[in-house]
Formats: C-alpha cells, sequence, structure tokens
C-alpha cells in the first residue's frame, strides 16, 4: 500500500502540498496511526478508509491513534475520531485514542463535546497493554 | 520581505534537509509566513522553541550552535536596518505613534482571511499566540484556539469566505480578548438557529455543535445572522485575575 506522499520543496522553499497521507503502523495485531498533522476532510476519510482496509487485512484487534502532537481539537475533529472509533467498533476491533492533552481534555468538556464512540487510554502503551488482554 | 522561512531556511540549509525543514515550517504555521521584522517578543520564544525541540531531533552537528545562529537571524532585522513600517508593539523601545492608549503594547488588531482549510489552522494558531502574549492563561489560550477553529471552519463550510479579527484589550479587571467571525454567507435560518442552541441540530460535515460549543467557550458571545446579511459572532475571552 502506497502511503506518505511527501510534500515537495520548490526552489524558493515556500510550496505547500496538503496531500499528505498518514502512515499506518502495524504492531503484532494492532494498527497504530501518529496524526501530527492538520486533520482535514479528505485526510481524515483517506485515514478512514485506509485503517477499515488495514483492519481487514491484517486482522486487527485494536486500532490506536496517538493524538499528543494535536494542540487543539475542536468538534469537528471529535466527529471524525467518532466516526473512525465507529466503523473500526462495526468491524469488530477496538479504536482507542491516546495521548490527549489536559488542556484539549478540558476544552471538550467545556464544550459538551463526546468522545464516545472510542475508548481513551493515557498513552500508548496503556493502550497496547489494554488491548492485550483481547488477545 | 524576509520571513521566518527565509531566515530559519538560510541558516538551517546544509544542517538539515529540505524535507525535515518543510515538515518544522509547517509546525510553525503562520508563525513561519510571518516577517521578521514583525515577531514579537513572545513569538520569537515561540519559534525558537519549537526549533529547538526540532534540531535536536534532526540536527546533525551542534544543535545548540545552529539554535544561536537562528536566533540571531530573528534578532537581526528587528533591530530597524530593514524597516518594519508600522510593525507590532515589539520592540519596547520604538513604540510607534499609534492613537496611544494606556496600555499600547495590548492594542494590538489582527485581521485574517479565511478561505481554505489552512486557513483555520493559521487563524488557530495566531489566536493562540495571541492568547499567550496578552497573558492568558495556558488552558484559556487552547480554548481560544479551539473556539477560533470552530468558528474559522464554520466561516470555511459554510460561507465559503470571511475575516476572523483578533483584538486585545485591558482593563483593571485583567486582559481579555475579543473574537469577531465575520462573512457575507447564507446566515443561519431562525428554525436551524434553534435547533443549534437546542443542541439537535446535525450537520452534513461537521457535528453541528460548533456555534454551541464556542458559545459554551467564552466569557461574551454574540450573534447577529440573517438572510442576505450574513453571520456575525462576537465573543470574548476574559482572563482570570
Amino acid at each position: 500500500m502506497k502511503r506518505s506522499t511527501v510534500a515537495t520543496t520548490g526552489s524558493d522553499g515556500r510550496s505547500r502540498t496538503s496531500d499528505q497521507n498518514l502512515a499506518i503502523i502495524q504492531i503484532r495485531n494492532c494498527l497504530l496511526v501518529s496524526i501530527q498533522t492538520e486533520l482535514h476532510d479528505q485526510l481524515a476519510l483517506d485515514l478512514q478508509e485506509s485503517l477499515m482496509e488495514r483492519v481487514r487485512s491484517a486482522d486487527a484487534r485494536g486500532v490506536i491513534l496517538d493524538v499528543s502532537a494535536v494542540e487543539v481539537i475542536d468538534s469537528y475533529i471529535t466527529r471524525i475520531l467518532n466516526d473512525i472509533g465507529k466503523s473500526v467498533r462495526f468491524m469488530g476491533a477496538e479504536c482507542y485514542i491516546v495521548g490527549i492533552r489536559p488542556a484539549v481534555a478540558m476544552t471538550l468538556i467545556e464544550m459538551g463535546v463526546e468522545l464516545d464512540s472510542v475508548n481513551t487510554a493515557l498513552n500508548l502503551d496503556l493502550a497496547l497493554e489494554r488491548l492485550e488482554l483481547f488477545q | 520581505m524576509r520571513t521566518v522561512e527565509d531566515a530559519v531556511g538560510a541558516v538551517l540549509s546544509g544542517a538539515i534537509s529540505a524535507i525535515t525543514q518543510r515538515s518544522i515550517f509547517n509546525r510553525l504555521g503562520g508563525l513561519a509566513r510571518t516577517p521578521v521584522g514583525q515577531l514579537g517578543p513572545v513569538e520569537r520564544q515561540t519559534v525558537l522553541k519549537e526549533l529547538e525541540s526540532s534540531l535536536r531531533l534532526f540536527a546533525r552537528g551542534s544543535s545548540a550552535e545552529l539554535l544561536a545562529a537562528c536566533e540571531r537571524a530573528l534578532t537581526e532585522g528587528t533591530g530597524g536596518s530593514s524597516g518594519g513600517s508600522g510593525a507590532t508593539a515589539g520592540t519596547p523601545g520604538s513604540s510607534s505613534p499609534s492613537a496611544g492608549g494606556a496600555t499600547p503594547a495590548k492594542g494590538i488588531h489582527k485581521t485574517f482571511a479565511v478561505e481554505q482549510e489552512k486557513d483555520i489552522a493559521t487563524a488557530r494558531l495566531e489566536a493562540w499566540s495571541e492568547a499567550v502574549r496578552i497573558g492568558l492563561s495556558k488552558f484559556t489560550a487552547v480554548k481560544v484556539a479551539t473556539a477560533v477553529s470552530e468558528l474559522a471552519r464554520n466561516i470555511v463550510f459554510y460561507a465559503g469566505k470571511g475575516t476572523v479579527e483578533l483584538r486585545a484589550t485591558e482593563d483593571d479587571r485583567g486582559p481579555s480578548l475579543h473574537i469577531v467571525a465575520r462573512d457575507k454567507g447564507p446566515g443561519i435560518e431562525p428554525r436551524k438557529l434553534e435547533e443549534i442552541w437546542a443542541g439537535t441540530y446535525k450537520s452534513q460535515r461537521g457535528m453541528g455543535k460548533g456555534l454551541l460549543a464556542v458559545k459554551k467557550l467564552v466569557t461574551d458571545f454574540h450573534l447577529d445572522t440573517g438572510a442576505g446579511k450574513g453571520t456575525t459572532v462576537t465573543c470574548v475571552f476574559r482572563g482570570d485575575r
């Protein structure tokens, strides 16, 4: 599967391509995605689609999305995360969001936005530990 | 005008690959495109902090030396050689002869055009650094950035284009940041608005909770909308002091 097209730099060092894909890493029977960039419409849809495919081809039990580099999560991104969680759950795997920052969590609570279609864990290690229970 | 990207890029070329540089500048967002002369002290600190962690990971040589060179490159332009005409109140010595309030450093007023998804990220980052700069708490800065993100997203999704305006003020109760999101889009129908405030509205692309979320986050909230006149959201974040 060809993932991760890298942005090319023009001679003036100024060109900006937004069509980066997110790399999906497999650890045992678990898929890991580290979200480091802005999750926009197309990227999120692509991610959802390729994750579903990979869950199937890799017989994955779990999907972990690391958002520790994401400094702001608004209601739109919450919806994307929930959608991914739902679709992964439909396929019989568990989805974990790890590394939500304290300020982000506080903000989500104040906004009254729910992350109810995914599991959460403090960090990658704990998510892996919990997923191990399902093996 | 020499931007942060130009200045830092010149120092880093040779020490760091172009691709890595690109990802560093992407992380800096709007700050990378800011002219060096207009960089405020806190913004410069933000840039350097970001560079420090990136250089520690990626630099082939001594990261401390490179960082020092970057710092020099970012301070040079501010002295007066490249003349940041009417720049923001960055350097304390050169107070611009603007309408002088009691606290000139707080009288910042910025407007951003919002049209594409990448503008959302820019507006968000600017709002964040502005919030930190005027002394709002770290948590409040995240709330500010989130609210701006919601408002800018609404503009891009539903109106196509518009502006986000940031204005900092200070009174005896502390600093506050005013945000005005303005568009000339279709406006929100009264019936839809009722659903939005009741929390029952579902949109196609988002959660339908953006406006309600912003209202819950801010100290003051005002919405002016209607068919033909577009939508204007005004809100205020107040520092807790």
